[in-house]
């Protein structure tokens, strides 16, 4: 039993920090905050040069080789620095699945652009009702010979705008529901008939409502099989939910010591207001909470890693993460005092992203929901 | 990183399973301090302490030459942690001579004291029970006000004053003890000395505290002109202050590991329960609400789990964890709270029915959890003094009284 990052992951995460210390900048964040494409492409094509984007890919699709854990470890460096872009959703929503379900073809054909920071992409899978469901995916692809005809809306596909191409989950089998037959497709994001267009959102993360109207694409476009696109989305919930919750495990970790920096600093009644006891046990409070988040989410982040089943462990996280994130972004702003409650402080620009993250991948309902009937209820 | 146990641990714990499978046949056993309650469960405790004593179990970690097997903390968590899950009684009994006294006086006692006392309490004898005496009536969360004077005259201090709150006082064979050895002390936590009292020596009263479900676990101390050697100090004189918060944070990291195993057992019990028990013709267990409760439950439960497991790593690595046991007592009491409450709500009105009739809901473990848990959050410290420890010695925020 090990608490402890190992060298190498000691390593990367002093060189993320660094780096995004610098490239990252609160005021580069607020920019891209109002940016349309909504990151920053040099500093993209540097994390892409750093390695970052293909960090576990097998070598010969142009990756580090690198493990899960380390990625793990990068994530909670991105998140420490709220970075923009379309780092998760390229890496953690797409490349990720081609990488476990993609035939050779496909591998050989995605993953080295993406390692090289050449290709954006982006998973469409919710659609109106915001909720990240199978219950709720009408978005339809019929099929046509060998090709498939897809028509249907998406919502809040992160950096569908600018991607180069997009991952869709289609119902194939209309006669199916919930979880049965839906089908993966990789798509080019510049294919006819899809069109794109960005929701204004409290952080300006370029999430995006995509209508698909006759879009083709044949049956070499299916990730997986047809029909079991669940097990791509089950997968995906396993691996990117456990790293978003790293990327929120750092964000939180960022307030939180923002927070206690300002109460030791600020002065009331002749004191750091952190000598007072109500906002000690505040701050003692949110300790715990992170403390408790980031153990929890290495446990199971390192359980994933394993190859071992981990949904029960990744849906205490992402319950835990999405609880934890928001309490500590309003009590930081409490303690902050009226101060915390301008455009001009960091901890907004948290706060800010709160509820994207929460809603990706499941919200706290849905979570609580799995681990009910893991623990066999 | 992992947090994964070796198949040493992993064995340790099928012994454990067969131990308590043979040992506790159609019992429902009653651990830790509630064991002090009644004879007949004092009794049953104190046979199951002998024969964990007898497995090796009882005091693992500690060096073999002191009655222990040199065992790493990993597995003394996995025999705590397993114990606890099983409802072994008798792994701590009294609480103090396990939980901390060994561990102190292999920290700062001497080695007389050491070869004296330590065999027993591993031996799981009716010898080796200690309680432990701090708190006195004007003196609680203000741990430094105590009043009880030791002062010295020739080879032994004469003791004069009263402790309260004092669990296990009326079984111990030892009591660990603060005291005020200098009344004149500037600072008061400069006055403070450690010792040990024989419970046998002439002019020591014990007074019974019942607490509000009939239980019989604290006492009120009375010291008339009581003698103890001075070769019973602990560490130096007027420095007990600064050992004390190490043994305060001996006895709040036991408790987290302590108390997981029969929390996650508690919490089984309740699932079982809400999937066998129907109301308007489904199965409580479809009712979202009582889903979403008991997931919620999952969660911090879970995050008791990591945070007893960071502990025990880092006791492994040689780290006395000051802000770590407060966090996690704090947090264990937050855990048995939520259990506790949302339990009852699951059993709704049979939450009030005692716990040994025969009309009691899963084994009574419920309301029996109900009724401990304020007065388990307020031993050892209360939330606030675990809280103000926190921060200050884990975030340097200046103290806050």
């Amino acid at each position: 039993m090990d608490f402890d990052f190992n060298e190498q992951q000691s390593m990367l995460k002093t060189m993320a920090r660094d780096f995004l210390a610098g490239a990252c900048t609160k005021s580069r964040v607020r920019e891209l905050e109002k940016d349309e494409k909504g990151y920053d492409p040099d500093m993209f094509s540097k994390m892409a040069e750093l390695g970052w984007m293909g960090l576990i890919f097998p070598e010969k699709y142009g990756g580090m080789g690198a493990e899960f854990l380390d990625l793990m470890v990068l994530m909670e460096e991105m998140g420490r620095n709220i970075t923009p872009g379309p780092f998760f959703s390229t890496m953690g929503l797409c490349a990720i699945p081609i990488l476990k379900f993609g035939t050779e073809t496909q591998k050989k054909k995605y993953l080295p652009p993406v390692a090289e920071g050449r290709n954006i992409w982006s998973l469409a899978y919710t659609e109106k009702s915001g909720r990240f469901s199978p219950v709720d995916i009408n978005c339809r692809a019929v099929a046509d010979g060998k090709n498939y005809v897809i028509n249907g809306e998406k919502w809040f596909a992160p950096f569908a705008h600018i991607a180069d191409y997009l991952l869709v989950i289609c119902r194939t089998d209309v006669a199916k529901a919930g979880t049965d037959g839906l089908t993966a497709f990789l798509i080019r994001a510049a294919s006819r008939g899809i069109k794109t267009e960005l929701i204004p959102t409290l952080s300006g993360d370029g999430q995006c409502r995509i209508k698909f109207k006759n879009v083709k694409v044949t049956n070499r476009d299916i990730l997986g099989k047809l029909d079991q696109g669940w097990k791509v989305i089950n997968y995906l919930m396993q691996r990117a939910t456990i790293l978003k919750c790293a990327e929120m495990s750092g964000a939180c970790e960022a307030v939180l010591d923002m927070t206690l920096a300002y109460a030791k600093d600020r002065v009331q009644f002749d004191k750091p207001i952190g000598s007072f006891m109500a906002i000690q046990h505040k701050l003692v409070d949110l300790l715990t909470d992170v403390e408790g988040l980031q153990y929890v989410v290495h446990n199971a982040a390192w359980l994933v890693s394993t190859g071992a089943r981990a949904d029960m462990a990744v849906s205490l996280a992402k319950a835990k993460a999405n609880e934890v994130y928001q309490r500590v972004c309003i009590d930081g702003i409490k303690i902050h005092g009226a101060i915390g409650f301008t455009m001009d402080h960091d901890i907004g620009c948290y706060f800010r992203r709160v509820k994207a993250d929460e809603f990706m991948l499941g919200d706290t309902d849905l979570h609580l929901e799995k681990v009910a009937g893991e623990m066999g209820l | 990183m992992d947090f994964k146990f070796g198949e040493k641990e992993d064995r340790l714990r099928e012994e454990i399973k067969k131990f308590a499978k043979s040992e506790l046949v159609g019992m429902v056993g009653v651990s830790g301090l509630e064991e002090e309650s009644r004879d007949e469960d004092w009794e049953f405790s104190l046979q199951i302490s002998k024969k964990l004593a007898q497995r090796g179990w009882l005091t693992m970690a500690w060096p073999k030459e002191y009655g222990g097997q040199g065992a790493s903390f990993t597995e003394q968590y996995v025999y705590m942690d397993e114990a606890s899950y099983r409802g072994i009684p008798g792994t701590q009994m009294g609480v103090s001579g396990i939980g901390w006294v060994g561990q102190s006086l292999m920290l700062f006692g001497n080695e007389e004291q050491r070869k004296k006392y330590l065999p027993s309490i591993a031996a799981g004898e009716p010898d080796g029970i200690w309680c432990t005496a701090y708190s006195e009536p004007n003196a609680g969360s203000d741990f430094a006000n105590i009043q009880t004077r030791a002062i010295k005259t020739g080879d032994e201090y004469i003791l004069n004053g009263q402790k309260i709150w004092t669990s296990c006082a009326h079984r111990a064979r030892w009591c660990w003890m603060a005291v005020r050895t200098d009344p004149n002390a500037v600072k008061k936590q400069h006055g403070i000395s450690l010792i040990i009292l024989d419970m046998k020596s002439p002019g020591i009263t014990i007074k019974p505290i019942v607490n509000y479900a009939g239980i019989h676990i604290f006492n009120e101390l009375f010291f008339d002109n009581v003698k103890v050697p001075v070769s019973n100090l602990v560490g130096t004189e007027n420095r007990g202050w600064y050992h004390l918060m190490q043994s305060l944070a001996f006895e709040r990291h036991s408790i987290a590991p302590q108390f997981y195993g029969g929390a996650k057992r508690t919490l089984e019990y309740i699932v079982k329960y809400v999937l066998e028990t129907k109301y308007n013709g489904k199965p409580m267990a479809a009712d979202p609400l009582v889903r979403h409760k008991l997931a919620e439950r999952a969660v911090e439960l879970e995050t008791l789990r990591m945070f007893s497991l960071e502990i025990t790593w880092k006791m492994g690595k040689g780290i006395i964890p000051v802000y770590e046991a407060a966090r996690n007592k704090a947090y264990c009491d937050l855990v048995m709270r939520n259990i506790a409450t949302t339990g009852t709500e699951i059993i709704g009105a049979y939450s009030q029915v005692d716990v040994r009739s025969k009309w009691a809901k899963i084994m009574g473990n419920i309301t029996r959890m109900y009724m401990m848990f304020p007065g388990i959050s307020i031993a050892g410290g209360t939330d606030e003094v675990q809280k103000n420890i926190i921060g200050q010695f884990k975030m340097g925020l200046p103290r806050p009284y």
